[in-house]
């Protein structure tokens, strides 16, 4: 009985399609095309870098890569003595780390809602969440900028950490949504019947299982909030609130009274400016891996 | 004082499908060890949830201890369940985990370790309380679970199915185990399965559900011996009990295949269509010569060690008979067949009732 279970078994998969071909060795020529392409698309991406490097320690940098011909660092020093680069960076690390806090508190609850509590029309109210993520943030540019300036909201750094955090949430709403899903519910079952209420078993149960999708959550937040421009420029004029898109506008025109673009300084800048980047992404990338594989997964 | 008391509780968990739990009544016991027993979607685990709090009835009454608990949180009913996935928290070691209920208590960190030891040192888990759940084996797992209801000491312990991931030795080991922890505890028990060997042999008193309703409830012996369908008969033993059409008159059925039984004393006379039961052990091979046997042919011979279940058939009927393990009749030859009258069941044939 088992035997023929076991051959009919073997037969039905036999059926489903011819085992795997084994790989095919790549011939020389094949290998240099697939790396010629790997390098010609590597050198697109890395050329600005290169320029970066290149253009922040040129006292005369241009617009073209180069190795620097007057090798200097002042352009380092003029951002901080003649930029207030120190005070614009902090107002940057204000912003997007406000920003973060805000995004990982709120969608740990909105996620959490939207996975587990019973809710009328939840379907809609969850098909709602995403149709907001498909809005260009360029249409909504006047309505919010009329908005803002009603509820005295411009030039503060309350609605700028509100305008990030809301064009973040909606897809970080799903992407925690799935990770809820993801964790069985029997785990806060048996705490709400060790004793605990419905918040606490959330906090001590849940969210240190869900610690991976706030982690990305909160890697994402940081560095939207970070790289943003369009919400800076439309909600930020005040010089001591200036943030670091707006150092580098400023960089780019006024100098004495015509336009002329520092490239040193703007160089020097963005090198800076992508170090947070950089940290984030190399501190978090295997949370934020693994994170992102479990979300597919919850989906 | 934890007796638990169903009262005509209801539960459907959409307009459109049939209930879960079909206004099931129900007594258990203080100190009792009771298994809920049926197949899978009989709405035994709806029924524990309903009792734990995780569901709430769409009416009727569930009391713990004479008082209602319906419309009371999970955490203060003061039950402990016991998840069939288990549901250690993944992120604790074994210690934090048993531990947990005690935090939540806020005993001091002394009578916390001093319980959790004591516990361990009973289920025999003190070298695994620096694991993580992952490091554990399936067995460690569910020993760490049942630690984790033991130490709060609750009113009521619920298992739902906390067996059924085991191997099968394991599986037998630990339900003796748990049998001897529960009398030892003296605490109310309400275990849900669907394997009905591991009723019989846990069991207090089995409550048979089917399709969301109380078949019977009763001792292992009773149900076992006196089914009071036909549901319970075909789903309690192994092999089940040996079902037959009949048309009885006075104190004779003669089943479909011509079998002339005697009907036990008491049974109604008066119902012709009925249903004649008969376990596998209630029927000898005897000599070809004892009066009032009947012949049938023999099917296969399955032996077991400890018994034979010879497999006969009789017109349509077939028959699965447990004899003594030298009794090994050969597949093909006639047997001859005879029955106690005291092992004879009868059934009403429409509605499945016992008579």
């Amino acid at each position: 009985m088992t035997a023929v279970a076991t051959r009919e078994a073997l037969a039905a998969r036999a059926d489903e399609g011819p085992p795997m071909r084994a790989k095919a060795k790549a011939g020389p020529v094949e290998w240099i095309l697939v790396h010629l392409v790997f390098v010609v698309i590597s050198a697109f991406f890395l050329v600005p870098f290169l320029w970066l490097l290149s253009a922040a320690f040129d006292a005369k940098a241009n617009a073209y890569v180069g190795i620097p011909t007057h090798p200097t660092l002042d352009n380092f020093v003029k951002i901080f003595a003649d930029y207030d680069f120190g005070r614009v960076l902090a107002n940057s690390l204000f912003v997007a780390i406000a920003t973060m806090i805000l995004v990982v508190f709120t969608v740990a609850l909105a996620g959490y809602s939207l996975s587990r509590i019973e809710l009328r029309r939840k379907d809609w109210i969850t098909y709602a969440v995403l149709l907001l993520q498909t809005m260009p943030i360029s249409a909504t540019m006047v309505p919010i900028y009329g908005l803002a300036r009603q509820l005295g909201l411009r030039n503060s750094y309350l609605g700028l950490i509100l305008i990030h955090a809301a064009i973040e949430l909606p897809f970080l709403i799903w992407l925690m949504k799935g990770f809820f899903d993801s964790i069985p519910r029997h785990l806060e079952e048996a705490a709400w019947l060790d004793g605990r209420s419905r918040f606490r078993a959330l906090v001590e149960i849940v969210l240190p299982l869900a610690r991976p999708g706030l982690g990305i959550a909160a890697g994402l937040a940081f560095l939207s909030a970070w790289a943003e421009v369009l919400m800076v420029v439309i909600l930020i004029d005040q010089d001591n609130l200036k943030t670091v898109p707006l150092a580098f506008y400023q960089a780019m025109r006024t100098q004495g009274g015509y336009t002329e673009v520092q490239y040193g300084v703007i160089a020097a800048m963005a090198i800076i400016y992508l170090l947070p980047v950089m940290l984030v992404f190399f501190t978090a990338r295997r949370l934020m891996v693994s994170g992102l594989m479990n979300s597919t997964r919850g989906l | 004082m934890a007796d638990v008391e169903f009262d005509q509780v209801w539960k459907r968990f959409g307009p459109q499908e049939s209930a879960a739990v079909h206004g099931l009544s129900l007594n258990v016991r203080d100190r009792e060890l009771l298994v809920l027993l049926g197949p899978s979607g009989c709405g035994k685990t709806t029924a524990l949830r309903m009792l734990a709090g995780l569901e709430e009835p769409d009416d009727g009454d569930i009391r713990i201890g004479g008082k209602s608990v319906v419309g009371l949180e999970p955490k203060d009913r003061d039950v402990a369940l016991v998840f069939q996935s288990y549901a250690l928290y993944p992120h604790l070691s074994a210690r934090d985990n048993i531990g947990y209920p005690l935090k939540v208590q806020k005993l001091s960190k002394a009578d916390q370790a001093d319980r959790i030891e004591r516990v361990a040192e009973m289920l025999a888990i003190g070298h695994l309380l620096p694991r993580r759940p992952a490091q554990l084996s399936g067995g460690e797992q569910q020993r760490v679970a049942l630690a984790r209801a033991i130490v709060r000491e609750p009113r009521v312990f619920l298992m739902d199915e906390p067996l059924s991931n085991l191997d099968a030795k394991l599986r037998v080991h630990t339900r003796t185990e748990l049998k001897a922890l529960q009398r030892e505890l003296g605490t109310t028990m309400i275990f849900v399965t669907h394997d009905q060997a591991e009723a019989m042999s846990l069991a207090n008193r089995i409550a048979v559900l089917n399709a969301g309703e109380l078949q019977q409830i009763g001792t292992p012996d009773e149900v076992y011996d006196h089914p009071a369908n036909v549901f319970v008969a075909e789903f309690i033993g192994s092999p089940p009990m040996n079902l037959m059409s009949a048309t009885t008159t006075g104190d004779t059925a003669v089943t479909d295949g011509g079998w002339r039984l005697p009907v036990p004393s008491g049974s109604a006379v008066d119902h012709p269509e009925t249903v004649v039961g008969l376990r596998p052990e209630g029927i000898e091979i005897v000599a070809d010569d004892h009066p009032g046997a009947t012949r049938a042919e023999v099917i296969t011979v399955e032996p077991f060690g400890s018994e034979v279940i010879v497999d006969v058939r009789l017109g349509d009927d077939s028959i699965k008979i447990r004899t003594a393990p030298e009794i090994r009749p050969a597949p093909g030859s006639q047997v001859a067949l005879s029955v106690k009258p005291s092992a004879v069941r009868l059934f009403d044939r429409a509605s499945g009732a016992a008579l």
